[in-house]
């Protein structure tokens, strides 16, 4: 039986309108205009012991909707979910023995004391034996060198070291699952690169399951050798990562300021492309924010070094800027069906 | 419930951490006993005893009083308000935990914190600067007992407020109210002696009586007999045990706010 099993699940919020101006929030007081939000529509999964698992969307697709579900704090609208064969949200205290959480954006370590405080707090929580203890510090130690931070107030530490410090934290009682809600956010290269590492050690060494949701897809790619992409509380894709990797690795996004720009040029810009590189080109172009327009190649059916040529030599540009492509565009591709 | 306890610790040592903020506390504490002092000595310069209190009583009873607030005054309305906006309620759901004795628990800690740093050399100034005179008796041994149990109750009423943050925006406006009702009507500032006596029947009746004035009764009139205090105890008792209950129920019933609507 897999470790995680999702059915069907479904999560709708009630979202009150809240009318305009001083008026309307008085009237907002006495009856309330309410809509509701399918926030996660009815995806189904499973997760076996062991895996990696990105779970992967834009802002606002449902991701961390369903992470607060697995973790029971959200109760389901409908559907089974059920972890180690439970359900999360009626055995919250039990169940929470067996995961481990990171909120990015937060911190469950205490603010104000050394670091190390905050582990013997976890450790007679969880009710971690001190021989257990002693050997988890020691190999987390190996692994992330950190150590030399215990002394130190949690408030006094990077953003980087800070996150190390939660991701250990979060294995602290050998969990079965953890559940890291983007763990880079806002992170140097650096040390993204070491949290990756620490991330694929932990889940090696203990063969901890681990369902992580980032917008950065080079965690994706470093980690996960399955990710599952959710749009609208649908999921688009689940599947092995070699199949996405090729597409977003394949594509580029080519951000071109053009010169005396208006909207004849973009149109111009598409005509000429097509004439050059054939109607089945792979190129789509976009204008984004002010006078800035985005080409995206497709690098298998065009090299983006032609592309560029060929722009440079028809148009006045100004500026030039070569991006891998976001998650956003990631989503549009596997909606256009480029997975098949 | 042995899981709670490196809470009561972790508490205790942010204490430690921010120790000077303390002797500003006991400073502060100074000046006040020494305003209410030459205050209740003015009020006392006609006559031994006003409405049964003598002079050394009265002092007693605001200066045990304003040792008692420092233990009392944790914050928890705030913190436990600023918990649940900032969603850091999130982070205590995903623990094995439950979060009514995880507050209780860090709040006895900020407790015992300001037993040690305010209290204890408050009582300690009032009995050797001030040289008040204590009458022993039985009261002094249930003392520990009442001031547990109006921690209790302080702590709920707390609890309560803080979990108001579910349903609204800014805890601000209650917590001040709350305040200003507690402090008068509790004897943390009068001793309840001197309201009028149709108030002190209405006051018998509320919980807030039971968070200071009957703890700090315990010490002023200590020779008085078992038939006196017990009764008080057990007022303080049903208080505790009603109030502690009927905030549990309340959060269960605001989580689901969070855990069924969203947040």
């Amino acid at each position: 039986m897999s470790l995680i099993h999702i059915q069907n699940l479904s999560k709708q919020f009630k979202i009150l309108n809240r009318r305009e101006g001083l008026s309307g929030a008085f009237r907002d007081l006495f009856s309330g205009d309410f809509r509701t939000v399918d926030a996660v529509a009815g995806i189904s999964f499973d997760i076996e012991a062991g895996e990696i698992v990105g779970y992967i969307g834009p802002n606002g697709a449902g991701k961390s909707t369903t992470i607060k579900m697995m973790t029971g704090i959200l109760k389901p609208t409908d559907g089974v979910i059920q972890v180690n064969g439970l359900a999360p949200y009626d055995n919250r205290i039990r169940q929470a023995q067996i995961m481990g959480v990171v909120f990015g954006q937060r911190t469950q370590l205490w603010w104000d004391l050394p670091v190390i405080e905050s582990f013997k707090i976890l450790r007679e929580i969880y009710k971690v034996d001190q021989k257990t203890f002693d050997r988890h510090m020691s190999m987390f130690n190996d692994l992330v060198g950190l150590s030399a931070l215990y002394t130190q107030q949690v408030r006094t530490l990077s953003l980087g070291q800070r996150m190390l410090c939660d991701i250990t934290a979060s294995f602290l009682h050998n969990p079965q699952v953890v559940f890291l809600d983007e763990p880079t956010i806002g992170l140097d290269i650096s040390i993204k690169a070491k949290i990756r590492s620490v991330i694929k050690e932990l889940n090696r060494e203990r063969n901890t399951t681990i369902i992580l949701t980032t917008h950065d897809l080079g965690d994706v790619e470093a980690l996960c050798q399955r990710i599952i992409i959710i749009d609208k509380g649908k999921i688009l894709y689940d599947g092995d990562i070699k199949k996405v990797n090729a597409l977003f690795g394949a594509y580029r996004t080519l951000k071109l300021q053009i010169d005396d720009f208006d909207e004849k040029t973009i149109q111009i810009l598409k005509e000429k492309l097509c004439e050059r590189f054939g109607d089945d080109n792979g190129i789509t172009v976009a204008e984004t924010e002010e006078s800035w327009t985005d080409v995206t190649i497709d690098q298998a059916r065009t090299p983006l070094s032609d592309v560029l040529n060929f722009v440079m030599r028809d148009f006045q540009v100004d500026d030039v800027r070569i991006l891998e492509i976001s998650m956003e565009n990631v989503v549009r591709k596997v909606y256009d069906g480029a997975l098949g | 419930m042995t899981k709670y306890f490196p809470v009561i610790r972790g508490t205790y040592m942010i204490g430690l951490v921010y120790r000077f903020g303390f002797l500003f506390t006991i400073l502060g504490n100074i000046i006040y006993l020494g305003v209410a002092y030459y205050l209740w000595k003015s009020i006392y310069r006609y006559s031994d005893t006003l409405r049964g209190l003598t002079f050394d009583e009265t002092f007693l009873y605001v200066g045990l009083g304003s040792a008692i607030f420092i233990l009392l005054k944790t914050y928890a309305d705030w913190i436990i308000h600023y918990e649940i906006r900032e969603g850091m309620i999130a982070v205590y759901l995903t623990k094995p935990i439950d979060y009514q004795l995880y507050a209780l628990a860090a709040n006895f800690g900020s407790l015992l914190m300001g037993l040690t740093a305010v209290s204890i050399p408050t009582v300690l100034i009032l009995a050797f600067v001030f040289k008040v005179k204590v009458a022993l008796g039985v009261g002094l041994l249930l003392f520990p007992i009442s001031l547990l149990l109006a921690f209790l109750i302080s702590f709920s009423i707390d609890y309560f407020v803080g979990v108001m943050a579910f349903y609204s925006e800014s805890v601000w406006g209650l917590s001040i109210t709350k305040e200003i009702i507690v402090t008068v009507f509790s004897g943390a500032l009068i001793p309840l002696q001197f309201f009028p006596d149709a108030i002190q029947k209405i006051l018998f009746w509320l919980p807030f009586q039971a968070m200071y004035h009957t703890p700090i009764m315990m010490i002023t009139k200590a020779n008085q007999g078992l038939d006196v205090f017990l009764p008080m105890l057990f007022i303080q008792l049903i208080w505790a045990m009603t109030l502690f209950m009927f905030t549990r129920l309340f959060y269960n019933q605001a989580i689901k706010v969070l855990r069924i609507a969203g947040g």
